[in-house]
Parts: structure tokens; sequence; C-alpha cells
């Protein structure tokens, strides 16, 4: 069955490459993700999005022929390349030794003593940049952190506009820092306790005051009289 | 070439094609018609037998919630809020799912000059009228609180250009069919935004179980039909477990991982409409099962991405969508059913691109920067990088298209709290039925999953007072089973399936250990 599989998929110019175990072999333009499944292995999990490379579910160490060094990346927006070699990384949940309710936090005036309360370890950064190096998007994750522990908190939750939540960060950092839960924690409290749009608000006073009545039988909530014959 | 638009959607609109659609034999909505692969997994038999969860090990919850998607998890944070010992079961991880992936943005009414009575008529009208009214009421009236709860939670959205945080207004695009500016956005990945502040606020909230890799398999009963948790299936472990709880709450999303028609599909690897074929078996009720939604422009080639969504952005900004010809042949800007069935009239009569074996039509985007300099740079940045993953210089080059499968307009028939007709059973989200009738406007969907994800959330934390039914089992299966029988139906044929069928796994034979 595997044999059949993988002998469809190979073209002309096949790419062979070693995944979790598995000696595979790829057609070119292949991500790796397509290339795990058209070698006839389980796809279970490890996968989200399939290709749009927002759910941070597929993540990879990926070493290519001459290289020394292995790198993080996403397997559904990394094209299959003669000679790679691949291997899941298993789903890891942050350890959340310090929880916070973000509905408690009403006063931001002790904005900065709550992040270093939810994230103490925060302070001991070692600035050795394992986390920028696991990143898998590019986020300055050792720059956030050190915003967020300076109470710069827009600025450092600006930086992690793009996070997909993958925890590759939080597995590279030696001090436990969980920096992605760090960046959601100071986004998540930039909006909480200073988003205030005057035009939601207005809005929601006027259907608390009954000002925006729904008329249910109103001339456009029904179908025009005169209705058009669709076959 | 300039057909009436209900011909163009009766000649080409997938859901119209002949075959497309089959009649249901079997369970309560026999006679209604759904496309004919669902029709196949709506009529099959159960992967379980009674042997298969004895001595399974069980779990007891207030309320068990089945999807870790949008829905479920608003559902989740507000059950667990109300008392209820909350249980999670998802199937990949929490939020992997069609949320993460949405792009767009999210509609309320919040605009001077926009109204909820406006909100409510077009999408009555979007829907062609088939929308159940006391549904939209509830979705648009609650909408600009869902926006509030949302910033309570900490997502963030985008203001209108030069506004403050503090008494700014909101920033307000306007979706297709709408007729004031009403989208609500955070960048181009407001999903994102959204599901990864649901996440980290499911997980940090004291009352919810969280079971990853643990998709529901079907769902449990007691005695008298009513719904009584699920069976679920731990993956890691490759076992069953029984779920048991007072009130379920299915938020499993959609179908497009289904291939209806044999599109490609822009959704995520678990949308396989397993919650519509457990809820449909236990004897819930649904609604516009035909109706489908194409986007009409996902990617055709290169093929590692193919489906992936482009967004409206790029026609609105004013991208062309031009054919093999080199012509225009359709208003890019029409309703996404006619767009997409312009499309494939193209590629049906020949007038399509092939590339590696691909077909599809050009999205002009060299004469888009062209006659705008700069603006891919600007204003298109996710189409850049998009094209950027597909190897081509969107300035130079043109993106291959073709529509690609997006939403279920139907689904599961719910009331207003997210009851379905089975005691016990409630849905939220993209699998429910009734609001979008027979077409979903851009940006209801996020809209959807907040107002009724809470409003099923709290209605089964309440029903969690009834206390634990007992005498559960699968009693229902012997019943469905003389159904399909009595109709000269395969009970060879199991589902739900969990994974599509490139993902090598055979759902058939995961509990009796032979795959995994
Ligand atoms: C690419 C894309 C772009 C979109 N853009 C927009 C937009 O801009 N605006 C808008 O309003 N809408 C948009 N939508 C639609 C919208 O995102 C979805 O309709 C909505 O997010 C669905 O939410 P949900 O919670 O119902 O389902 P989902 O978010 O899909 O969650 C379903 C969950 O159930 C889980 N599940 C499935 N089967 C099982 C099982 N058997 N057992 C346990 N768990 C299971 C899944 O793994 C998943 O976690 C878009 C959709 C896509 C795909
Ligand atoms: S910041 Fe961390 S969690 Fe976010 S994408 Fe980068 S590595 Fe992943
Ligand atoms: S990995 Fe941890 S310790 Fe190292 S720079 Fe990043 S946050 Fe600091
Ligand atoms: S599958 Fe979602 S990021 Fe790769």
């Amino acid at each position: 069955m595997q044999a059949k599989k993988s002998a469809q998929t190979v073209q002309s110019d096949p790419i062979g490459l070693h995944f979790d175990g598995h000696h595979i072999q790829a057609s070119r333009g292949a991500s790796l993700l397509e290339a795990w499944m058209a070698a006839g292995l389980p796809l279970t999990e490890n996968v989200g999005c399939l290709g749009q490379g927002v759910c941070g579910a597929c993540r990879v160490l990926v070493s290519r022929p001459g290289t020394r060094l292995a790198t993080t990346a996403l397997a559904c927006t990394t094209l299959a390349e003669d000679g790679m070699q691949v291997a899941f990384i298993d789903h890891f949940p942050a350890r959340r030794l310090h929880p916070y309710d973000l509905h408690t936090m009403t006063d931001s005036w002790q904005a900065i003593r709550q992040i270093n309360t939810a994230f103490p370890e925060a302070q001991h950064c070692r600035h050795c940049g394992g986390c920028d190096r696991a990143c898998p998007k590019g986020v300055e994750v050792q720059r956030m952190v050190n915003l967020a522990c300076a109470g710069q908190a827009t600025a450092a939750g600006a930086l992690f506009e793009q996070c997909v939540l993958c925890n590759l960060c939080v597995a590279a950092c030696p001090e436990h820092i969980d920096p992605a839960h760090l960046g959601q924690f100071v986004r998540r409290m930039n909006a909480a306790l200073t988003l205030r749009p005057s035009d939601l608000i207005m809005r929601i006073h006027e259907i608390e005051e009954g000002l925006q009545p729904i008329q249910l039988d109103a001339e456009g909530a029904n179908p025009p009289l005169v209705k058009e014959i669709v076959s | 070439m300039n057909l009436p638009i209900p011909e163009l959607l009766a000649r080409y609109h997938p859901d119209h094609q002949a075959g497309a659609m089959e009649t249901l034999l079997v369970g309560v909505s026999a006679g209604e018609r759904c496309p004919a692969a669902l029709a196949e997994l709506l009529q099959a038999d159960s992967l379980l037998e009674d042997v298969d969860i004895a001595g399974a090990p069980a779990l007891d919850a207030d309320v068990l919630i089945i999807g870790g998607g949008g829905a479920g998890c608003v559902a989740a944070l507000t059950a667990a809020r109300a008392g209820a010992r909350v249980l999670l079961a998802t199937k990949l991880r929490i939020g992997d799912s069609n949320t993460v992936m949405a792009e767009g943005g999210i509609q309320a009414a919040v605009g001077a000059e926009d109204s909820l009575q406006r909100h409510f008529e077009d999408t009555l009208r979007t829907g062609h009228f088939a929308a159940d009214k006391a549904l939209v009421a509830a979705l648009v009236c609650e909408g600009p609180a869902a926006i509030r709860w949302l910033i309570q939670e900490g997502m963030s959205f985008d203001l209108a250009k030069g506004s403050p945080h503090m008494g700014g207004t909101l920033l307000r695009k306007t979706p297709g069919g709408a007729t004031a500016a009403r989208l609500l956005s955070y960048k181009d990945f407001t999903g994102l935004e959204l599901m990864r502040t649901l996440r980290e606020a499911v997980l940090l909230q004291p009352g919810i179980k969280v079971l990853d890799r643990h998709p529901a398999l079907e769902l449990l009963a007691d005695d008298r039909g009513r719904c009584a948790g699920a069976v679920l299936h731990d993956l890691g472990r490759g076992r069953p477990i029984l779920a048991r709880a007072s009130a379920t709450l299915l938020a499993t999303g959609g179908a497009g991982r289904l291939h209806l028609g044999g599109f490609p599909t822009s959704n995520h690897y678990g949308a396989m409409a397993d919650g519509l074929i457990m809820a449909y078996r236990l004897g819930a009720k649904l609604r516009e099962m035909d109706s489908f939604q194409y986007h009409p422009t996902g990617i055709a080639w290169p093929q590692h991405m193919e489906g992936t969504l482009v967004s409206e952005a790029a026609r609105s900004a004013g991208a062309y969508l031009v054919n093999g010809q080199g012509d225009r042949f359709v208003d890019e800007l029409q309703p996404r059913d006619v767009v997409a069935s312009a499309v494939l009239r193209e590629l049906a009569e020949g007038r399509g691109v092939e590339r590696d074996g691909k077909l599809g039509i050009f999205l002009d985007t060299p004469t888009l920067e062209r006659c705008h300099p700069g603006i891919l740079k600007d204003s298109l940045v996710t189409l850049s990088h998009l094209a950027q993953r597909c190897g081509i210089d969107p300035a130079r080059e043109p993106l291959l298209i073709r529509p690609t499968l997006h939403y279920q307009n139907g689904g599961v028939a719910i009331d207003e709290a997210g009851h379905t007709s089975v005691p016990g059973l409630l849905c939220a989200g993209e699998m429910t039925g009734g609001l979008h009738g027979r077409n979903r406007m851009m940006g209801n969907a996020l809209l959807e999953l907040v107002v009724f994800g809470r409003r099923a959330g709290a209605a089964a934390a309440a029903q969690a007072r009834v206390g634990l039914p007992c005498n559960i089992g699968l009693s229902h299966l012997a019943n469905w089973r003389r159904g399909l029988i009595a109709h000269s139906l395969s009970l060879e044929k199991k589902a739900p399936l969990l994974f599509p069928s490139y993902g090598n796994f055979d759902a058939t034979n995961c509990l009796r250990g032979t795959t995994q």
C-alpha cells in the first residue's frame, strides 16, 4: 500500500528526504506536509490550516545537506528539498505556573507589576537569542520580553502581531519564560485595558435604551413582491 | 457570454449541477436534499458497536463541548463562568480550526449611519430570504455586545486612521451585499487575533478541562433519547473514552475537507462534517443542507497552495479577473456565488489557463500594480506574501485562481439559545443552519460564533442543573440501523471519517488497533 502510493507520486525528477525516521520520495513543489501524506504516512496531528501558515501546528526541525545547524520551520509552508532531514516537533503546552485573570485587572497603574507577577521569569532573560532563532515567523521575541519587563506594553505587544502560537520560542527558552504567552498577555492587556471605541460604546448605549428596535416585518426583511423565476 | 444571473447560477454553480444533490432517505430530515458525498456520510453507519465502549474509562462533566475552534472556545468560557464543569474535546489541538484562518473581518452595526435593522435586512437579503428571522435578529442585536466581549477578552481591532485607543472609532469596511460599512477587522488576520485571544482565555480559565487530539466518534444517549455525552477517541493512546455530561454542545465547524464536487478547499484539515453526522444520527433536524459557498478566488497553482484563499481585498482594490484569452468576463465585485459561477463557466468553455495540469484563470495583479503603483506592497500585504509562497512576483505575474469550497451555509437547525431538536444537545458555529439562509455575508460567520457560542454556552450551563442522565449508551444506533436496512442502505459505510482520505488514517479501524 505504502509502496504503491509513493510510486504514484514520484515524477521523473523525484526528491528524496528523511522524515521522522522514514525515507520518502516527493515530487518537486510539494510542501513537507504534502510529501508526508503522499508517502502514505498517517497525518492525525501536527496539522491544522494545511498551508496558510497561521495555526502553528506543523512544527518541524529541518536540516539541509551541507549545513550543520538544524532550523525550525512550519511544514505546510516549507517545500521539500532533496536530501533534507526533517522531524516533527511534538505538541507541548506551555506550563502556566503563574496564571492571571484579565478580568481582575482594573488598575492600569499596576500594569508593570502585573506583568512581573504573572511572568516573573521574564526578568531573568539571558539575551541568548534562542527564542528569536526558533521563531518561524521572524518575531523579535527577545526584544518583546525585554520591552514587556520595562513596562512598555504597547511596543511589546506590537512585536507579537504575527505570532501563531506555535510555542517554539517557549521550548527554546532556557529560563522558562513562556515568551509566546507573555506576548499574548501584553497584547490582551493592552486591548482589554485601553481599547474603548466611542462608536461601539454609543451603539451599545442605544441598544440598552431601546433605541435600536428590530422590525421583523419591515419591507426590506421580506422578499420583493415580484419574484424572479429561477429554474 | 452575458447570461442572466439566475441562468448563470443554474448552469454553473456547483450546487446546481446534475447529480450534485441527493435526497436523504433516512433520519428526521428525510426528503431534503444535500450534496451526494455528504448524503453518503449522513446515511452511514456508526463506527462503534456496544462492545467497543464496554469497559472504556469515563469522564464526567456538566457540559461537554466538542470542537476547539471559535464557537467551542466561546461556549466553554461562557459555560465555565456560569459555574459549569466543562470538558472541551477537540480533534487536533485547541485553536486548529477554520476560525484561526479567517482574514476579512467580523460584522457589527456600530456606525452612526448604520443600524441593527440594516444589518438584519442585509443579512436576510444576501441569504435570499431563507434565513430564520429570529436567529438573524439575535445575531445582529448582540453584534455590538459581542465586540465589547471580545475586547474584554483582549482582542484588538483596527481603528480608523488617526483614532486614539480611548474614544476613537473603529475602522469599518463594507462587506459584499451590505448597505453600510460594517466589517470590523484586525489587519488581514482577524481570525488569528480572535483565536489566539480565545485560546489563551480558555487555557487560563478554571473549570475547563481541555482534551486535545480527542475527536468525538459518536454521541451517547440515555434510554429516552436525550443526548448524554459522547464517545471520544483518544488518538494518542488509540482507545475510546466515554465523556458523560448533562448537556452536550457540538461546535465542530464545516465540511470543506469533503471536497464536495471535487473542489479544492480553503478549510482547515479537520473540517469533515463530523458533528453534523453525529447530530443527525441522534435525530437533530437539518436545514439548507444543499447550499454551500464557493469562494471565487482560491489558488489553482502551484499544487502545494491549491485551495488557499486569496481574499476579496484584491478584487475590492480593483484587480481584474482575466481568462486565457486575456478578457475580463464578469464584474468582479458581484456576490461570491455569481463570480464563482462565472469563473467556472470560463473553465468549462475552454477559456481557462493550464499550468502543470492545474486549470484556472488569472487574477490580474500586474495591471493593478501598474494602475496603482505601490498598492501590492502597501495595502495587499497578505496577497504579496501568498504570491511569494507561490514563487511569483505579483507585480509581474498574475496569480492562477479557481473557486474553492469555502463555507457550509446550512446545518443543524437550532433555536435562539442553540438548542437542537434533540434534548440535551446544543450546537453553535458553522455547523448550524438558519442564520445565513442560502448565502452567507462576509463577516457574519465570526459574529455567529461569538453570539451563538455565548448563547449556547449559557443554555448548556443552565441545562446542567438537570443532572447527569442515567442508562447511557448507544441504544439509538439500533433504531438507526433498522432505518438504514429498511431503505436498503449499506451498513458497510461508516462515518464520521475524521480526516480526509489523503491523511492515510482509517477511522473504521482506529478502535481495533489496525491503524496507528
Ligand atoms: C480561509 C477562511 C477565511 C474565512 N474568513 C472569514 C471572515 O473573514 N469572516 C467571517 O466571518 N468568516 C470567515 N470564515 C468563516 C469562519 O472562519 C468560520 O465559519 C468559523 O470560524 C467557524 O467557526 P466554528 O467554531 O464553528 O468552527 P471551527 O473554527 O472550524 O472549529 C471547529 C473545531 O471542531 C473540531 N472538530 C471537528 N470535528 C471534530 C470531532 N469529531 N471531534 C472533536 N472536535 C472536532 C475542529 O478540529 C475544530 O477545532 C473564513 C473561513 C475560512 C476557512
Ligand atoms: S513568537 Fe513564539 S509562539 Fe509565536 S510564532 Fe514565534 S516561536 Fe511561535
Ligand atoms: S530564549 Fe528566553 S532567555 Fe533566551 S533571549 Fe529568549 S526569552 Fe531571553
Ligand atoms: S498547518 Fe497550520 S501552520 Fe502549518
